[in-house]
């Protein structure tokens, strides 16, 4: 374990009275992603890898410890080395959703966020054949058979599963949420008119091309890639959400050392290339950096995911 | 095409090819290390390649690690990969009388020809095999996975009811961690080393391998019988074996494509389906599970037809596969190939020479596998115990850890491991609770998927029993179920006075004794399983609550059955007992050293004393340097090998 070195570290750091400034990166970073290779959060993360090498002319490397849908890796990030040479991927709503379904072993506060990077948000996705031409075509339908509007989505207690919940409420519609076990199976699910939708991301209208149609996505403004795909507060629904990602490091890192790894995320999501990779999967930026922005964000978006989870009876 | 061929024949990716599936083929046999981590190993390093490239680089290595797991599953007992479960089933048995090499070779051979019926069906009938694909609704998975667990019938060695019952303690397994269908935390009794669930590959190893070796040291016979002389290859023995099995190869090769194809069914489904039909038409000797090579034709050749079927969804819509697949997606996202339906009208030269090149691959396996295999095979029959029982000791853990990264993995590993050999000693066989394991989230999902639709649209019945392709699930598994009671049948329809063979001799009662302790520890299992259920939310508990009654009631008949018969199915224990228990307790001694003294010590020490718990033949001084010298030279020479090639985080 990287506890030996997280205890060497601290007690090296005590004798040598202030810990002189350190350059970051001072060698090859672990870069842990808390989930099985090939979703969303690795090919995130091996987008970031080549600009780190190229900025830092150091090695990132990618390491997966997947388990409980995360937990495994968050609940032991705080035993790792806090000098900077491991970070962790992050997801929300995961950290905020996850302490409060029972013990998973750790708690929202004590993962040290210093950078979301990216979001992707969520969408209302249907096959190119379906009859739904626009969200309004959807919310008459489920208005007129409560129910009977089946939607597929990633997981329980997910992005995917809360949009659901949240547009329900605000739509004033009672539709049917089936969870599949990843974003493949959700869209295998959809494609193969299993569900008569899907509560997805922007990322499979990105995959998926003409075979689907998305009918709204919860941002700001329109996505570049789907200048035609109205968002939900143009159709009059107050939805701005998805998955967003970020990382994390030991909660043992000092101040400095979080702030060197927010600012190189920060230099890489700067990147005109970097960019354009994310924009063309499907996928939109956030620039959140470490501190008081940080927290502001962490506890506005932990307030909306808390209500919809309650609703959704998924949290007590 | 011309162009295609030639481009995939290029000197660059022949060579590649060639690397790729001889590094596949070593990984695969590794237990623990699987096709999805030799390839995402890999994908740094295609960034710098071109698409093609990088492409046929990894098909290689994910078709020959799907091959490589055979080798571990013929000469241990333990699939090398999940994909490889059902070649244990008659691989070991044959190399225990002495046809590893035979078996070997055949596996190679019959993983050739999947492989190719597989990349051919990639080449021509993608778009409409894909279509065919998404037919498969979730009532359909759950039907697969009840179809995959019929086989239990097939493989409970002698005990139909304890099958059963070791199915249900398997399906529980699959239920421990955070529930995949409704988030909620279960069975972990407040512990975070069982959050995560147990890992599919690692209880496999722990099942499969750990019983292997503790059974090794238990006496100083030979692991393996060894031939005379050696044999070669025996390919004209193996050739004419798999032309008397064409009919099993090329309906397993089918099975393995259209499985392969279904996005997440992936090799071990399609191995056990294929292994399932092949030994329901067998007619003849030996039985299947003692040693018949349709077994391995069956298994091998499906497994590897995936590879190409798996690519099928991948390619044409844009969903993995298989979980290697998946991870070939995202290189080649971040490569900037983006597949799915454009990808095939687009980038159609990408995809053409990335197909040659996993036939040639395919090809290259032919001779590739059978020098490893014959290297592999050499090597384990002529391995002094001694030597043996530590490295693949050390297999197993290291093997365990790199799977996620977690020590708790290789704790979880040893003791499943000593739950598996004292159940299989105690009638309980091994193979129904790993296929419990296997397929009890995915039937759990798709029974909970299927539950929910049809509670919204008002008709379960109709979701559950009315679809056409459910209909012919369940009527195959209804068929394979009672296939092996068949005889029986026709003895109760001639009314044929065969003594049936339930009037065996009485057993002693020690034997009654210990064989009511065992089904009674199994009742508290279940019982233990429908308590912590009562907490749970519907959607958490209806399946582990439903095989829970199951099993108690299983349990209840067969303590009936026990006072009725006095008849016990137990396999006696011979050897040390000594050696026995200080094999998974210094073991599991490592895993609490490891954090203390660093991997590569802790390792070089187990493997140093297991030298000494395995050895049973004299040795000379001279010998016994030479001896401790090249067990440490091994393990420091992986332990290397997984922390600087691998790049797996070792303590």
């Amino acid at each position: 374990m990287k506890l030996k070195s997280a205890l060497l570290a601290a007690t090296l750091a005590v004798f040598a009275g202030a810990a002189s400034a350190e350059e970051f990166p001072s060698g090859s970073v672990d870069y842990i992603i808390p989930f099985g290779p090939g979703g969303e959060s690795d090919i995130t993360a091996r987008f970031q890898q080549p600009f780190f090498e190229k900025l830092y002319g150091e090695q990132m490397v990618v390491n997966y410890q997947p388990g409980g849908g995360g937990a495994v890796g968050w609940s032991q990030l705080n035993n790792m080395a806090g000098d900077g040479s491991v970070i962790m991927g992050i997801n929300l709503p995961h950290i905020i959703i996850k302490p409060k379904q029972g013990d998973v072993g750790f708690q929202t506060e004590d993962l040290a966020a210093v950078y979301m990077f990216h979001y992707t948000p969520d969408a209302i996705v249907v096959t190119a054949d379906s009859p739904y031409l626009t969200l309004q075509d959807l919310i008459d339908d489920a208005k007129a058979n409560p129910k009977q509007v089946i939607f597929s989505g990633s997981g329980k207690g997910t992005a995917n599963h809360l949009a659901q919940v949240q547009f329900d409420e605000m739509a004033g519609m009672e539709s049917t949420y089936v969870s599949f076990k990843g974003t493949g199976a959700s869209v295998t699910a959809l494609l193969g008119k299993q569900v008569k939708a899907a509560w997805g991301y922007t990322t499979v209208g990105a995959a998926q091309g003409d075979k689907v149609r998305l009918l709204a996505v919860a941002m700001e403004d329109r996505h570049p890639a789907f200048p035609d795909v109205p968002t939900f507060r143009e159709l009059g629904y107050d939805m701005v959400s998805g998955a967003y990602r970020g990382i994390a490091v030991p909660n043992s890192a000092s101040e400095e050392v979080r702030t060197q790894v927010s600012d190189a995320i920060k230099a890489i999501n700067a990147d005109p290339d970097f960019q354009k990779q994310m924009l063309d999967g499907g996928f939109a930026l956030v620039d959140v950096g470490y501190g008081a922005e940080m927290d502001a964000f962490i506890s506005d978006k932990a307030e909306g995911y808390l209500n919809a989870a309650r609703s959704a009876g998924i949290i007590e | 095409m011309l162009e295609f061929i030639i481009g995939a024949l290029s000197p660059l990716n022949l060579l590649l090819a060639l690397l790729g599936v001889a590094a596949g083929t070593i990984i695969g046999s590794i237990p623990g290390l699987t096709a999805t981590m030799a390839v995402a190993v890999l994908v740094p390093l295609t960034f710098t390649m071109s698409a093609d490239s990088a492409l046929i680089l990894m098909g290689a290595i994910y078709t020959g690690a799907i091959y490589g797991g055979a080798y571990a599953a013929i000469l241990l007992n333990t699939p090398g990969t999940p994909s490889a479960i059902a070649t244990t089933f008659d691989g070991y048995p044959m190399a225990k009388r002495g046809d590893g090499d035979l078996a070997v070779s055949v596996a190679c051979i019959s993983s050739v020809i999947g492989g190719l019926v597989g990349a051919l069906a990639l080449l021509f009938l993608a778009p409409p095999l894909a279509e065919a694909a998404l037919a498969f609704g979730p009532v359909e998975y759950f039907w697969l996975a009840v179809f995959g667990l019929s086989l239990i019938a097939a493989l409970s060695t002698g005990d139909f009811l304890k099958g059963v019952i070791g199915a249900c303690f398997g399906l529980l397994l699959a239920m421990i961690g955070i529930s995949e269908t409704s988030a909620e935390v279960r069975f972990t009794f407040g512990s975070n080393v069982l959050l995560g669930g147990v890992e599919t590959v690692s209880a496999l190893i722990g099942l499969y391998c750990i019983p292997v070796l503790i059974d090794l040291v238990a006496t100083p016979d030979r692991h393996l019988k060894a031939p005379e002389q050696t044999r070669g290859f025996r390919l004209p023995e193996a050739f004419g074996l798999l032309l008397k099995n064409k009919i099993n190869v090329m309906r397993s090769s089918v099975i393995g494509t259209m499985v392969g194809a279904l996005p997440g069914a992936g090799g071990s489904i399609a191995g056990l389906v294929a292994y399932s039909e092949a030994r329901r038409t067998n007619k003849g000797k030996p039985p299947y599970g003692e040693g018949n090579p349709g077994g391995i034709i069956a298994t091998e050749s499906a497994n590897n037809a995936t590879v190409g079927g798996g690519f099928i969804p991948t390619l044409v819509l844009g969903i993995p596969g298989t979980p290697p697949d998946a991870v070939i997606l995202g290189a080649l996202l971040v490569q900037g190939v983006r597949t799915g339906p454009s990808l095939f009208a687009d980038g159609a030269n990408i995809v053409y020479t990335f197909i040659f090149g996993l036939l040639l691959a395919t090809v290259l396996m032919l001779p590739v596998g059978l020098m490893i295999g014959r290297f592999a095979y050499g090597a384990i029959v002529r391995a002094p115990k001694a030597a043996l029982v530590p490295i693949v000791a050390f297999m197993t853990v290291i093997g365990t850890f790199a799977i996620r990264n977690s020590l708790s993995d290789i704790a979880i590993m040893i003791v499943l491991g000593i739950v598996g050999w004292v159940a299989g000693k105690r009638g309980f066989s091994v193979s129904p609770i790993v296929l419990g394991l296997i397929l009890g989230r995915i039937a759990e999902q798709g029974f909970v998927q299927s539950w929910t639709i049809g509670d919204a649209i008002g008709n379960l019945w109709g979701q559950f029993f009315g679809r056409p392709l459910s209909m012919a699930i369940i009527a195959l598994t209804l068929l394979t179920f009672f296939y092996p009671f068949l005889p029986r049948l026709k003895q109760l329809v001639s009314k044929s006075t065969v003594t049936p063979a339930d009037e065996r001799e009485r057993a002693s009662k020690p034997a009654i004794l210990r064989d009511l302790l065992g089904l009674l520890i199994a009742g508290g299992i279940a019982l233990l399983a429908l308590q912590q259920s009562a907490g749970l939310n519907p959607e958490a508990a209806v399946f582990p609550r439903t095989i829970a009654m199951a099993m108690a009631v299983v349990v209840g008949l067969a303590l009936l059955r026990l006072v009725a018969t006095r008849h016990v199915t137990e396999f006696a224990v011979e050897g040390s007992w000594i050696r026995m228990t200080a094999l998974p307790l210094v073991m599991l001694g490592a895993v609490f050293l490891f954090p203390v003294l660093g991997f590569g010590p802790t390792a070089v020490l187990l493997g140093l004393v297991l030298t000494v718990v395995a050895q049973h033949d004299r040795f000379s001084l001279k010998n016994w340097a030479i001896l401790l010298l090249s067990v440490t030279a091994v393990i420091v020479a992986c332990t290397l090998l997984f922390s600087e090639v691998l790049s797996v985080p070792l303590p």
